[in-house]
């Protein structure tokens, strides 16, 4: 029987290869586009974590994501911050999305911002962000070929390079606060407040801002779980799960049509195999392993496509993040496999239930 | 054995098919009553759409009679689900086509190979598929597939694909009907050795005289019947002498 099978795979070179790329593409779709979508989020959440402070002050509904922020938190909410009990350090910061490079600028104080934890640590250059300086992060200074003292036009105006910092901080590029909020035209007004609090009970330190600040957002960074818990993420999971089905229908549809034209094909073999005394399980086997073998192609194929993308795409853009573990993988390859074979099932139960007479007579 | 004591390995009683679409009915058997023994060679006659290719069918348990009982091998197929039918087929049954029905994308020794798979335990009582090959004159050609073989040679692997399970009957359906006349006499005289060396059940549908006089027994029909003029010949040892 498997050669029966692999001798169809074989007899229809296209119809296999068209298959066999379009389970590839379903497991590419869902490993690179997810894998982007996953790892951006990831990243970016380690190293808001990485900022150094505990907890994040937003109006209520706000995402971590400053891009969907505005700057609408007034200023003086720092000295009410730092009026509460146990709060030693509050930090503004004006976000900004620059379109050009797609990615966010952060206006702060630097004096202020270098005493959390997660301090910029100055690699190269002058520590230093006075109006027209600009600190971008190595990964920036690498992807557009920067060096201290060298110019940089950001939102429709020219910094100069003061110094480089260490990849780690929640964006790669910090111009000071004042600047910003000019350029922003949004004067005493932030984004988000970083606070650190003393050391010491965390939960006590949260319960106190959340009475002090009703109306506001208070997120936590010390835990990942709480950071996402805390954090509002618009469309995130529902973006995945439109690629993971549009993907796995892919998949479905595809070996759906190509068994389903297969059996039409092949209506008179199946006359053949049932004067022969084969079962019907034996002919539903027989497709669904046809299917699997060529789903099986498709997913090994898809999964190694998918790593070179992955590599390409770090090696071109640096600063984007492709997420891809082993979980990831099993997921897309269990799914291109489940799908295709689901989408094998109604064409070998219909191949499976003709009529060996009439089924023979077909020309 | 004799020929009074020779088990009958198919039988029809008041066998009936009646087709239906929609209201109309076409009734292609009427009541046909047929005993064949083992070891026997029987050639069914007759104008096209007399039944014959009917009778075969349900005979090969690929369909179920409107009426009446078929007992094959003592089994009353008539009875049984499709998977009792299935099991029939494979067990009992080997088909021969007038169009060969070979797999074009199996090499000849797949296509028998294929059939031991499905019978399930083809590699115990039945002959190799090379042995099976070589007695029909095929061994050089197991590695091809059926459109590299001629009509003849493909005939023939049908045959080898048929026999290849010791099935208790062999069901022929035309089986010269798409050779040229050297190659139907080839396979004519290979069926008539399989019936008379190993002793194999044949029933063949064939509209030719001279491929129904190769067998040991003619049955006319016309209008789904059995005509009771059918003949019953005694094999002639200088009739091998045409091939």
């Amino acid at each position: 029987m498997e050669s029966l099978i692999t001798a169809n795979i074989r007899s229809r070179p296209t119809r296999t290869l068209i298959s066999v790329l379009a389970v590839a593409l379903g497991i590419i779709l869902m490993l690179i586009v997810g894998g982007i979508a996953t790892g951006t989020l990831n990243d970016y959440l380690q190293r808001t974590r990485m900022v150094g402070a505990d907890f994040i002050l937003q109006p209520s509904g706000s995402t971590v994501f400053y891009a969907f922020s505005g700057a609408s938190l007034p200023i003086k909410l720092v000295d009410k911050l730092l009026e509460v009990p146990g709060i030693r350090a509050a930090v503004p910061v004006l976000a900004k999305f620059n379109s050009s490079d797609f990615g966010l600028v952060f206006g702060v104080d630097l004096e202020k911002y270098n005493r959390l934890s997660g301090r910029l640590k100055v690699v190269e250059g002058k520590e230093s962000l006075q109006a027209d300086e600009v600190i971008v992060d190595e990964l920036f200074a690498k992807s557009h070929q920067l060096s201290p003292g060298m110019k940089l036009t950001l939102l429709n105006h020219t910094f100069t390079v003061s110094a480089i910092c260490r990849v780690g901080s929640v964006v790669r590029v910090f111009v000071s606060l004042g600047t910003l909020q000019e350029l922003n035209g949004t004067p005493d007004k932030v984004t988000a407040i970083f606070i650190q609090a003393d050391k010491g009970d965390l939960s006590l330190a949260y319960e106190r801002l959340r009475v002090a600040f009703p109306g506001f957002a208070i997120i936590r960074t010390s835990d990942a779980s709480l950071l996402l818990q805390d954090t509002s993420m618009p469309g995130f999971k529902e973006f995945l799960l439109t690629v993971i089905l549009v993907s796995t229908l892919l998949s479905f549809m595809v070996i759906l049509l190509a068994m389903y034209t297969t059996i039409f094909e092949r209506t008179r073999e199946i006359g053949i195999l049932k004067s022969l005394g084969a079962s019907r399980w034996f002919i539903v086997g027989m497709i669904l392993k046809e299917s699997v073998i060529i789903c099986g192609f498709g997913v090994l194929f898809g999964a190694g496509a998918s790593a070179v993308i992955r590599k390409a795409i770090i090696a071109a853009f640096p600063t984007m993040q492709v997420s891809m573990s082993a979980r990831d993988l099993l997921f897309a390859c269990a799914m291109g496999l489940g799908s295709g074979t689901l989408g094998a099932i109604y064409p070998a139960y219909k191949a499976a239930r003709q009529d060996p007479v009439t089924a023979l007579s077909y020309e | 054995m004799g020929e009074s004591v020779r088990p009958h390995v198919i039988e029809t009683v008041d066998l009936t098919m009646i087709y239906k679409s929609g209201k109309v009915e076409a009734c292609a058997l009427r009541g046909v009553n047929l005993v064949v023994k083992e070891g026997e060679f029987v050639a069914v006659m007759g104008p096209s759409g007399c039944g014959k290719s009917t009778l075969l069918h349900l005979l090969g348990g690929l369909m179920r009679p409107t009426r009446g009982r078929i007992f094959i091998d003592g089994t009353d197929i008539g009875r049984l689900g499709d998977a009792g039918l299935t099991e029939v087929r494979r067990k009992k049954i080997g088909y021969v086509f007038q169009r060969f029905n070979l797999f074009p994308t199996l090499t000849a020794k797949g296509n028998i190979e294929l059939a031991k798979k499905i019978h399930g335990n083809g590699h115990l009582n039945a002959r190799g598929a090379e042995e099976i090959l070589e007695m029909l004159g095929l061994k050089d050609k197991v590695a091809f597939r059926p459109p590299e073989l001629s009509g003849g040679e493909q005939q023939r692997v049908a045959i080898a694909r048929a026999v290849i399970n010791q099935p208790r009957i062999i069901l022929a359906d035309e089986p010269t009907g798409s050779l040229d006349s050297r190659n139907a006499r080839m396979v004519l005289r290979m069926m008539r050795e399989l019936n008379e060396k190993l002793n194999q059940t044949i029933v063949m549908i064939t509209h030719d005289h001279e491929a129904a006089a190769m067998a040991s027994r003619i049955i006319e029909m016309r209008d789904g019947q059995i005509l009771h003029r059918a003949q019953h010949f005694a094999y002639e040892p200088e009739f091998e002498g045409l091939f």
